[in-house]
């Protein structure tokens, strides 16, 4: 299984207007074994002594995101906003036999059921071959734990309609 | 060092010729090596002073048959002789284990130590035949059973000892990933298969390649050795490759992955079928290569490839058991 990211986060924060404060604000994302993507300080913008910063970072886990939140409170930086937290795991599975848009759209919205779809994506052959069609389906899950269910679902839902399903290496 | 060969076919001529190959090296040894029997399915021979290698595989060479006695069972030949190991050849059986199980059988209750390549006897019986060693203070070595020339049991074993093996994920049958990389340059399945027999990489039946059975049998050897599981071949899920479409090949690549038939197996997987492989992986190799990921947890992935099958690729993988267990005797 490929981890694209681990959990992208976007934050808007306030530190003070005083020399130091935006270095400050930054360290910790490095003590909470985070990579700052970016960052847009928007020295222009002042409210009641405080400049808003605007960081985009990727981080491990959400501990360490509670970490980073806990440390920056203490340093008295204010979070007005966190949002666009993304955990991904991408999956894939290439599915061969008597399938159709309609058969692969009910057993995806089935797996949608069972796990927390972030995105499909379903690529079907042009060529068939006996009678058989070929449907390639990139997903990603948000949770680890979604993944040993994603898989479990697919090879059950496969089984039962006579399906042949090929997933990834790594999952 | 006395030696007897079992089913002297490929793979016990290969063995033959290699201790002559390496006869310098061996001859340095304190515990000298000289084989004092050889049969096969037709014939037997013996000679407690020591056969030569070479006349053995002319003899194979030229007439079919590597001794000028009619065969009689293999356990009486067995009897007939002082040896110290055996080295089993025979061909695989995976449904009863074939005559291979039954020579490894006595040889161990007699305490002889045993160096085998036959994936039957080991996928079927591995724990009988591990107790069997231990209770008669014998050693039971199959490293050539999985991968050919690539090391994989003995480096698990005795290299990465300090290590837990938290997984292990592979190409272990080189006539499916000959078949599958055919495929990507286009080749339909049959065609691809054809391709594979003309080349005497797959067998008239080639069942047991393509349905799984022959990784099947791999990774069992794998569960028991190197993940102490005390499984046999029933408990394995096994997908083959039949399945596998010339469109399923284009789409994956479409998507810059192949397809392989991965044997893996953990503590709680133990698993056969094709899977999508990453272009650029290093499970994503072509041809008859095997290649194997062990995932370990202070190492992190190491990945072993060697040429799987072969009578001297195999044979290596015995001549390197023997060595061990002269070394073990010293």
């Amino acid at each position: 299984m490929r981890k694209v990211n681990t959990m992208m986060v976007n934050a808007d924060i306030f530190v003070r207007d005083i020399p130091g404060q935006l270095v400050g604000s930054l360290e910790p994302i490095s003590l909470a074994d985070g990579n700052i993507v970016g960052v847009v300080h928007n020295r222009d913008s002042v409210v009641n002594g405080r400049i808003a910063v605007n960081i985009t970072f990727e981080i491990g886990s959400v501990e360490d995101l509670e970490r980073l939140k806990g440390i920056w409170k203490s340093k008295d930086i204010i979070i007005s906003k966190m949002s666009s937290v993304i955990e991904t795991y991408p999956m894939e599975y290439v599915l061969i036999g008597n399938i159709d848009a309609a058969r692969i759209e009910k057993i995806i919205n089935n797996a949608g059921k069972a796990v927390s779809l972030e995105s499909v994506d379903i690529r079907f052959s042009s060529k068939m071959s006996e009678n058989k069609r070929t449907a390639m389906i990139s997903a990603n899950v948000r949770k680890s734990d979604d993944i040993k269910k994603l898989n479990a679902f697919m090879a059950s839902a496969c089984t039962k309609a006579n399906i042949v399903c090929i997933r990834g290496v790594g999952q | 060092m006395r030696i007897v060969i079992a089913g002297f076919g490929t793979v016990g001529r290969g063995f033959a010729e290699v201790l002559q190959m390496k006869s310098d090296l061996l001859s340095s040894l304190d515990d000298k090596i000289k084989i004092v029997a050889a049969f096969d399915s037709k014939s037997y021979v013996t000679d407690a002073d020591g056969l030569d290698p070479l006349i053995l595989v002319k003899r194979k060479k030229d007439t079919g048959s590597v001794g000028s006695d009619a065969m009689k069972e293999g356990t009486d030949v067995l009897d007939s002789v002082e040896y110290d190991v055996l080295v089993d050849t025979s061909p695989t059986d995976i449904r009863t284990g074939g005559d291979g199980l039954r020579y490894i059988e006595h040889a161990l209750k007699h305490g002889k130590d045993v160096i085998t390549v036959n994936k039957g006897p080991l996928a079927l019986k591995f724990r009988e035949l591990n107790e069997l060693a231990e209770k008669n203070g014998a050693v039971l070595r199959f490293e050539g059973s999985v991968g050919g020339a690539m090391p994989i049991i003995n480096l698990c074993a005795e290299n990465l000892k300090g290590e837990r093996v938290r997984s292990i994920r592979g190409i272990f049958n080189g006539t499916c990933n000959f078949i599958l990389s055919r495929m990507d340059t286009g080749l339909p399945f049959e065609q691809a298969l054809r391709e594979a027999q003309q080349l005497g990489y797959a067998e008239s039946d080639p069942s047991y390649d393509i349905e799984g059975i022959d990784t099947a049998c791999k990774v069992v050897i794998l569960a028991n050795s190197i993940f102490s599981r005390d499984v046999t071949f029933s408990d394995v899920s096994i997908t083959g490759i039949t399945s596998v479409s010339a469109e399923a090949i284009a789409l994956a690549s479409d998507h810059d992955m192949v397809i392989r038939l991965i044997g893996e197996v953990s503590d709680t997987v133990l698993e056969v079928s094709p899977r999508l492989i990453p272009k650029g992986h290093p499970l994503s190799v072509s041809g008859t290569l095997n290649t194997a990921q062990i995932i370990t947890d202070l190492a992190g992935p190491i990945t072993v490839s060697g040429r799987g099958a072969g009578r001297i690729e195999t044979a290596s993988a015995i001549l390197s058991d023997l060595i061990a267990i002269i070394d073990r005797r010293r």
